[in-house]
């Protein structure tokens, strides 16, 4: 993407003030968007990102450009602006760049491109007719498939020097179901870091049921009660729960400067000792995996905590010049307009002993979350809300009539206290999280569990 | 290359390619912005980004592409994606490039004194907001980030048919965002102003306190008892809410089913007290254009009056199905983005007494200041919204407590027919804005 003798001289006018490292991140992306409403194509869309970004470390004061005039002349003079921002002098750098090896964990059997069109149109179709048929009151259908290929060239004054590229695919399925006044969506969008081969070895119609059969059912619920309940979270994209009660917090973002939760508190009981939780961005062709960080770092399975005592952060370079901890391939960004954060990969709570039925005839009288919408934190002060798409209540041990309109809050320290129950079932759901180096791909996984007592935002009286 | 360059060898290239009609949609920003923490700067960021997005006219359909890549070997890409994308799209409207409107506003958007500003100068206010905010009470534990930056960005609009539509804007802000404690408690908040003209107008030392006020007033916060309450949407939060529901209004939305407002043309839909506004010719606020993404003359247009819907926001092409006149109201997401609808700067028109005198006429009730997770506990087709939130508990007229752990849950097609009262206190922070509005009752779940 860029030569070694250009990329070279980019550092060295980086560090012409007195900058200690500096690095580069160049992005080639084509995006391509195909959406269909009603079972008509109405969307197609495809795109070039093409930057670079190029930041400049100080101890942890760090200074980042990027740009997307990528002549020689121009990225030289924008790394001399960007070292402006120190007051020093530095001496010329030579550089032995070692390219790094690593081991592509996530084949790709067939590569996006604009050729696939007529293909994917055939899926999306199948997803039309599987979701118009789900439910008898779906009025409305639309169906996605965005497909990226990223291209990245990491190299910095360390002498390394990645490149890889990396390959996503996700559908997007939704159904409005319509009764009266009421409208309701709902919603499935499997994701993987593959080509269009996750779509064919998908079951496409039953994921449309699935979305179809969620919208007819909630557009007929009454609405969710108000209070504490103990509340059973299904596996899969419930791990969501985890994600945003916790998993920000153990971000060294906040922990690096003692803005969570979670800051020295390595080696304590945080957690139900039921609470296992592990982020691991090495999983084959997972939605969250990648094979080396935006830092150029290969990723690795992290151990967050274990029976329920905290064993360890997520840390990106500055994370780790801050926390003096070794970075854990966590540094993640968008694109080269975000400079890298720390952040989750695939994340999940590992498997417990109990049955998704034990945990339902255990419960006297709370709500079954079946799916779960997205949701956000505080991580100074572990405050969380989420939302549930698809609920119910449970009565006497059973499940009962479907609610809608909840949401989940709580804090995240006593959510992961009040765990009583895990399940033998971990499955994994895609998203997509939102913070400051931008909008990811993210796993969030575990097996169905219950938590004793959470606060449901439902409707009083109704 | 520069991008007039880049367009007028494209047009010719894509006329050669066999292409009948074209246009380009251009958008450049460039951005300086510091952070600064424990009195050093944290972060210093230069950033410039430029792209542009394609869209012809081939074998009588319109395809579209984008690039950031603004140089000769992004040509044949642009030409032979939006090909291959018109290829497969199966609408049958005309989707006919826009020669231009026969006259545009005058507004003036674009302040160079503020794109002068040195950067020294932002360094010397988020420090200076950070000593003002430490130095102010004991309490306050950490301040995360002090802020400073100064942005612009341009739009350019031509094509074949003639269009040529061009824009400037600018933005300073200063913001601070801190942590506070007490105990075992510990609460977070902050502010931030702006300015569209001069840097040296944002008021430093207002910022620091507006933001510890904001963050002390929340320690000691508890949960209140789960019930229907009176509640008063404090204007930030009533923004975010109005923000995250006006799509209802975009006539795309209603055609596609995604708004419950379909067929309400004309019809009462909420309280008299209630007229909602468009007004992009509005000088001096944030979402102030001259023109919309399909270069249409932008203009103000009244969507509610007094409780009516009088129109919905239309393109060009929503409107011609609807059988009405465009709005103005194009838009696209950046230069990625297709041809969609959204409003420019929309306001609800506010009442005339105070936050205050509606705190002082509520007997017992909640004052919502912040709204959390609206991008998933909010559902505009059903208009359902269930919320985490935070604010204070109001009682005999007074607040008497700040308020935490609680949900506020409704829908919003029927709030728009239950607000009591609008406030005076409109401010424009953003492209949505609202006053605060007292709303009769509210389902809050607490302890």
């Amino acid at each position: 993407m860029l030569q070694p003798a250009l990329v070279e001289k980019i550092l060295n006018a980086a560090l012409e003030s007195g900058g200690d490292f500096a690095e580069i991140f160049v992005e080639d992306r084509t995006d391509r968007d195909l959406g269909m409403l009603g079972g008509v194509v109405e969307r197609a869309l495809s795109g070039r990102d093409y930057g670079i970004g190029i930041r400049i470390l100080q101890g942890v004061f760090s200074v980042y450009a990027y740009t997307s005039d990528l002549r020689e002349e121009y990225l030289i003079e924008t790394a001399r602006k960007a070292a402006r921002a120190l007051k020093g002098s530095s001496g010329d750098l030579v550089l032995n760049f070692n390219q790094i090896q690593f081991e592509d964990r996530h084949p790709i059997l067939q590569r996006p491109s604009a050729a696939q069109n007529s293909r994917k149109i055939e899926l999306m179709r199948q997803a039309h007719e599987a979701l118009k048929t789900s439910h008898p009151l779906i009025e409305q259908t639309s169906v996605g498939i965005l497909n990226w290929e990223q291209k990245v060239l990491i190299a910095n004054s360390d002498g390394l020097w990645a490149e890889d590229t990396r390959t996503y695919t996700r559908m997007r399925m939704s159904a409005i179901a319509v009764d009266g006044t009421q409208r309701q969506s709902g919603f499935r969008g499997p994701g993987a870091y593959a080509g269009l081969e996750l779509l064919e070895q998908m079951d496409i119609a039953a994921e449309a049921r699935e979305a179809g059969r969620i919208a007819g059912t909630m557009v007929k619920a009454g609405y969710a009660p108000s209070g504490q309940f103990p509340v059973v979270i299904e596996n899969g994209f419930g791990g969501v729960l985890f994600h945003e009660a916790c998993g920000h917090g153990l971000e060294s973002t906040a922990v690096g400067i003692g803005a969570s939760v979670f800051a020295g508190k390595l080696g304590q009981q945080i957690a139900s000792p039921l609470v296992t939780a592990i982020d691991d961005g090495t999983i084959p062709n997972a939605w969250g995996s990648l094979n080396i960080d935006d830092e150029g770092m290969p990723t690795q399975r992290n151990v967050l905590i274990e029976n329920g005592i905290l064993k360890g952060y997520l840390i990106d370079k500055v994370g780790s010049r801050r926390m003096n901890m070794p970075p854990t391939g966590s540094g993640r960004r968008q694109s080269y307009k975000f400079a890298p954060a720390s952040r989750m990969n695939n994340t999940f709570i590992a498997e417990g002993s109990s049955t998704r039925e034990e945990m339902i005839a255990n419960t006297e009288y709370g709500i079954y979350a079946k799916s779960m919408g997205g949701g956000s934190v505080n991580t100074a002060t572990s405050d969380f809300n989420f939302a549930i798409n698809e609920a119910y209540m449970i009565r006497n041990g059973q499940i009962a009539e479907p609610v809608k309109g909840a949401t989940l809050i709580g804090k995240g320290l006593e959510a992961l206290q009040h765990i009583d129950m895990v399940g033998n079932n971990l499955d994994h759901g895609q998203g997509m999280c939102g913070s400051i180096s931008g909008s990811l791909p993210v796993n969030c996984g575990q097996p169905t569990l219950r938590v004793s007592k959470m606060t449901i935002g439902g409707r009083k009286g109704e | 290359m520069n991008i007039t360059d880049f367009q007028e060898m494209l047009f010719r290239q894509g006329e050669q390619y066999g292409y009948t009609d074209m246009e380009i949609y251009y958008s450049g920003s460039r951005a300086i912005s510091v952070v600064v923490r424990q009195s050093e700067v944290d972060t210093y960021r230069i950033t410039e980004t430029n792209g542009l997005s394609f869209r012809g006219v081939i074998g009588g359909k319109m395809g579209y592409a984008f690039t950031e890549k603004i140089a000769e070997d992004s040509m044949m890409f642009l030409l032979e994606e939006a090909e291959g994308n018109a290829a497969v799209l199966e609408m049958e409207d005309d989707d006919e490039l826009f020669a231009g409107s026969e006259q545009y506003p005058q507004l003036n958007t674009y302040s160079a004194l503020l794109m002068q500003t040195d950067p020294d100068i932002l360094i010397q206010a988020a420090q200076k907001v950070e000593r003002a905010v430490l130095a102010s009470d004991e309490r306050i534990s950490m301040v995360r980030q002090s802020a400073a930056s100064v942005r612009e960005h341009e739009l350019l609009i031509a094509n074949t048919r003639g269009l040529h539509c061009h824009q400037q804007d600018s933005v300073g802000s200063v913001s601070v965002y801190l942590l506070a404690g007490e105990g075992q408690d510990t609460v977070t908040g902050g502010w931030f102003e702006y300015s569209l003209t001069d840097f040296s107008e944002i008021q430093l030392e207002q910022i620091a306190a507006r933001a510890v006020e904001e963050t002390v007033s929340k320690l000691g916060a508890a949960s209140v008892p789960s019930d229907n309450y009176p509640v008063i949407l404090r204007e930030d939060a009533a923004s975010s809410l109005l923000q995250t529901h006006a799509s209802i209004f975009s006539a795309e939305n209603v055609e596609k089913g995604f708004s419950s407002l379909v067929g309400k043309l004309g019809q009462r839909i909420a309280g008299s007290n209630i007229t909602l506004i468009d007004d992009p010719l509005m000088p001096g606020v944030p979402g102030a254009s001259i023109f919309d993404a399909e270069g249409v003359a932008a203009r103000r247009n009244e969507l509610i009056q007094e409780g009516t819907l009088m129109t919905f926001l239309h393109n060009r092409k929503t409107a011609a199905k609807a059988g009405a006149e465009t709005t103005g109201n194009a838009s696209k997401g950046g230069y990625k983005g297709k041809i969609g609808v959204s409003y420019h700067n929309l306001y609800l028109q506010p009442g005339t007494r105070s936050l205050d005198e509606l705190i002082a006429s509520t007997e017992r009730g909640i004052l919502i200041t912040e709204l959390q997770g609206l991008h998933a506990g909010t559902n505009p087709t059903s208009g359902n919204f269930s919320l985490a939130c935070l604010g204070y508990l109001i009682e005999n007229g007074k607040i008497s407590r700040p308020v935490n752990q609680i949900t506020v849950s409704g829908n919003f097609y029927d709030l728009l027919g239950e607000v009591e009262e609008l406030g005076n206190d409109l401010r424009f922070t953003g492209s949505c804005t609202s006053p605060s509005l007292k709303i009769a009752s509210l389902s809050i779940s607490g302890s």
